[in-house]
């Protein structure tokens, strides 16, 4: 039997507000009135028309009892209401969807903490609110408290917590639901880098133990790293279901469709607040010189920066960074530390960067600018980062590099015939990886 | 009927809830607790004071009884019922927060709502006993224990069958407009003075006094009064209608508060 059964659904959200005051309801009783009693007019739209949307359209998915399950899509793709819809806290327009079992659903951490009670009330509070009786909350207790880390906090006010703490907590009371089926809506982005690991263990812990998870994420590594299956969504449909790293995959395609046709936008949008220097654009070319904002791995990439001065300065220095996440440059690339600097006049100027290869896996990456007066040393522009370049790579889904390599089988021939004559004697098989770059 | 079956499956969470309000209504204060009997309490001799000292109108009210036991037994239940009425207009979008994040029977907000509201009533009402000995004591007035006592816990029955219902009501009515905090926020304060709060509604028969009496708060305040100090149940006419409206209020409220409750997330 399936843990979770969605067939057919649709969710309509009204774009704006619905009318919010007394004046709104008078006019719409109204009008309601008067069709009733003259019936509706042809040419009256049903009152709906351009200002609704379809958030989820036709989903049909399946989750089996134990299974893993991760969702993943661009923003505003409709993951979260699918969760919502799951939850039970809104309900489709059309279609059913049916939870076998005991469901517990974290889509905000700390959802339902009031600041001026204390970490252990809060525990009972929100557990309460997760659907745990009092006697199993007081039994997990010691559990709770320890997975959190909050030890001597717990009866100080949660509005005295750090942020991290918080979140912490309100992960830690949802982890110990035990529940049948339990729904993650990106909520490990919070706290630090080992509370996350901790978070992505007990979720595989619950996994293992039987719990059936869906996991919303934009986090293709973490998704991959506990689902086995997950399911693209774009514009409120599933354009994938299946094999968790294909589902990446394709992800990552429809993303560079999508900032194929976005990025000029994000481009045109000018860094103001600047020195003397002014970055105009950077743009990608590929091997044939065509402007790209995406591309294969391991291919020449240019990038053309433009910038605009609006006075000399003799020696600039420029540097281009890139990260795939919020925190960490993958690549920096410094023309002060090449012992290059630029001799520039005031107005237009175009700074090229060649690269033989970005060997890089598949993924969104982002760049930003920065240039510097290398005789002042005041940094002129720091851009956010904000140029998409994305990279397209089927082999080469989860890790950072995608480096050019070989596989080879050594047998040893000594051992081989130990082994056939059966005297005994392990067979070593050494493979040999070989880089070359 | 399966959904109001689901609501006792969540009654640790009402148990929490209506925890949390006390406990966030009381916390950081010295008096804690003891203002549920303060409130009542001074609000009681302010109107002693303005009806008996500041303007003299006893002989006008015709009140069979003390008058600070008047106003103490019309604020009581009064308190309990303002009280939970303004919170339960507000439970809905103070709660935005659990209420887009998390599933469970939204009944659970305004029924938590006067579940505190019902504990602070309980503890006034405790005060009720020492306020009589007083008078009792200072010869001022004779207490009785009458039996009708037994009745007391019915008509907080029906003033909380009343007051869900358009407690109900109310929430889901500011959740999709908000004018009707601002409303409600003017209604209290006409509400007092025509349920026979702390000065007794006309009765001549007139108009108006056709129009109060369909008050159902009129017959309740009056029952408590009756059923304490009077020792005879309340006349059976005006309270059936009472109870009648809070029947139908209930279940009227209900099924609407139920039957919108899928859209509250949304509408938020």
């Amino acid at each position: 039997m399936s843990a979770i059964t969605v067939s057919k659904v649709a969710k309509q959200f009204r774009l704006g507000e619905t009318h919010d005051s007394l004046g709104d309801l008078l006019a719409g009783l109204t009008r309601r009135l008067r069709n009733r009693i003259v019936g509706r007019t042809a040419d009256e739209p049903a009152r709906s028309g351009p200002s609704k949307f379809w958030a989820v359209r036709d989903l049909d998915f399946t989750v089996a009892k134990g299974e893993a399950v991760g969702i993943i899509g661009p923003n505003g793709a409709g993951k979260s209401t699918v969760l919502k819809l799951l939850a039970g806290i809104i309900r489709p327009d059309r279609g059913t969807v049916s939870v076998n079992g005991r469901l517990a659903a974290l889509i905000e951490v700390g959802a339902g903490f009031h600041g001026d009670l204390t970490g252990r009330e809060n525990i009972f509070l929100n557990g309460a609110i997760l659907g745990m009786s009092r006697a199993e909350i007081r039994s997990k207790l010691d559990a709770i408290v320890e997975f959190a880390g909050i030890g001597r906090f717990l009866d100080m006010p949660v509005k005295r917590y750090s942020s991290g703490m918080y979140a912490r907590l309100g992960f830690s009371i949802a982890a110990h639901v035990d529940p049948d089926v339990l729904l993650v809506d990106e909520v490990l982005s919070v706290g630090d880098a080992v509370f996350r690991l901790r978070c992505l263990d007990r979720m595989r812990q619950l996994v293992d133990s039987g719990t059936t998870l869906v996991f919303v994420t934009h986090d293709l590594d973490q998704m991959q790293a506990i689902c086995s299956r997950a399911i693209v969504l774009e514009h409120g449909s599933a354009t994938f279901s299946g094999d968790a790293g294909d589902a990446v995959g394709q992800y990552l395609s429809a993303m560079s469709r999508e900032y194929a046709h976005g990025a000029p936008d994000l481009m045109e949008d000018q860094d103001r607040e600047g020195g003397d220097v002014r970055v105009v654009g950077l743009s990608f070319f590929d091997e044939s010189g065509e402007e790209v904002v995406w591309t294969r791995s391991r291919r020449a990439i240019r990038a053309e920066l433009q910038i605009r001065l609006s006075r000399s300065i003799p020696r600039l220095v420029v540097e281009l960074n890139m990260r795939a996440s919020l925190t960490d440059n993958l690549l920096s690339i410094n023309s002060g530390r090449d012992g290059r600097t630029f001799d520039v006049t005031s107005g237009d100027h175009m700074v090229t960067l060649s690269l033989p290869s970005l060997p890089v896996c598949g993924g969104q990456y982002v760049w930003n600018v920065r240039v510097w007066d290398s005789d002042s040393g005041r940094a002129e522009v720091d851009t956010p980062f904000r140029y998409p370049l994305v990279i397209d790579d089927e082999g080469c889904k989860t890790g950072k590099l995608s480096l050019p390599h070989e596989w080879s089988l050594t047998t040893q021939a000594s051992v081989k015939s130990a082994a056939v004559s059966g005297v005994g004697g392990s067979i070593r098989a050494a493979a040999q990886l070989t880089i070359s770059s | 009927m399966a959904n109001t079956l689901e609501i006792l499956r969540y009654r640790q969470l009402l148990t929490s809830l209506t925890w949390r309000d006390l406990r966030v209504r009381y916390k950081q204060s010295i008096l804690g607790i003891g203002w549920a009997i303060l409130l009542p309490l001074s609000m009681m001799l302010i109107f002693t004071f303005v009806f008996t000292r500041a303007i003299d109108a006893r002989s006008v009210m015709k009140i069979d009884m003390p008058y600070a036991l008047y106003a103490y037994l019309g604020l009581v239940p009064w308190t309990f019922f303002s009280v939970s009425l303004g919170n339960c207009v507000n439970a809905l979008v103070a709660n935005r927060n659990l209420l887009t994040k998390v599933y469970f029977p939204r009944e659970v907000f305004p029924l938590a709502c006067i579940a505190s509201s019902l504990v602070d009533f309980m503890i006034a009402m405790t005060v009720l006993v020492g306020l009589m000995a007083y008078f009792h004591v200072s010869g001022e007035w004779t207490f009785v224990a009458h039996s009708s006592l037994w009745f007391v816990p019915v008509i907080v029955a029906v003033q909380i069958m009343l007051t869900l219902g358009l407690g109900m009501m109310l929430a889901m009515a500011n959740l999709f407009y908000r004018d009707v905090r601002q409303i409600y926020g003017v209604a209290i304060h006409l509400g007092m003075f025509v349920s026979a709060v702390v000065v007794p509604v006309p009765t001549d028969g007139s108009l108006l006094a056709r129009v109060i009496a369909l008050n159902p708060l009129v017959w309740i305040i009056g029952a408590y009064r009756d059923c304490v100090i009077h020792g005879h149940l309340p006349s059976a006419g005006s309270f059936l209608y009472a109870t009648a409206l809070a029947m139908v209020m209930l279940v009227g409220g209900w099924i609407c508060f139920h039957r919108a409750s899928y859209r509250f997330a949304e509408c938020v």
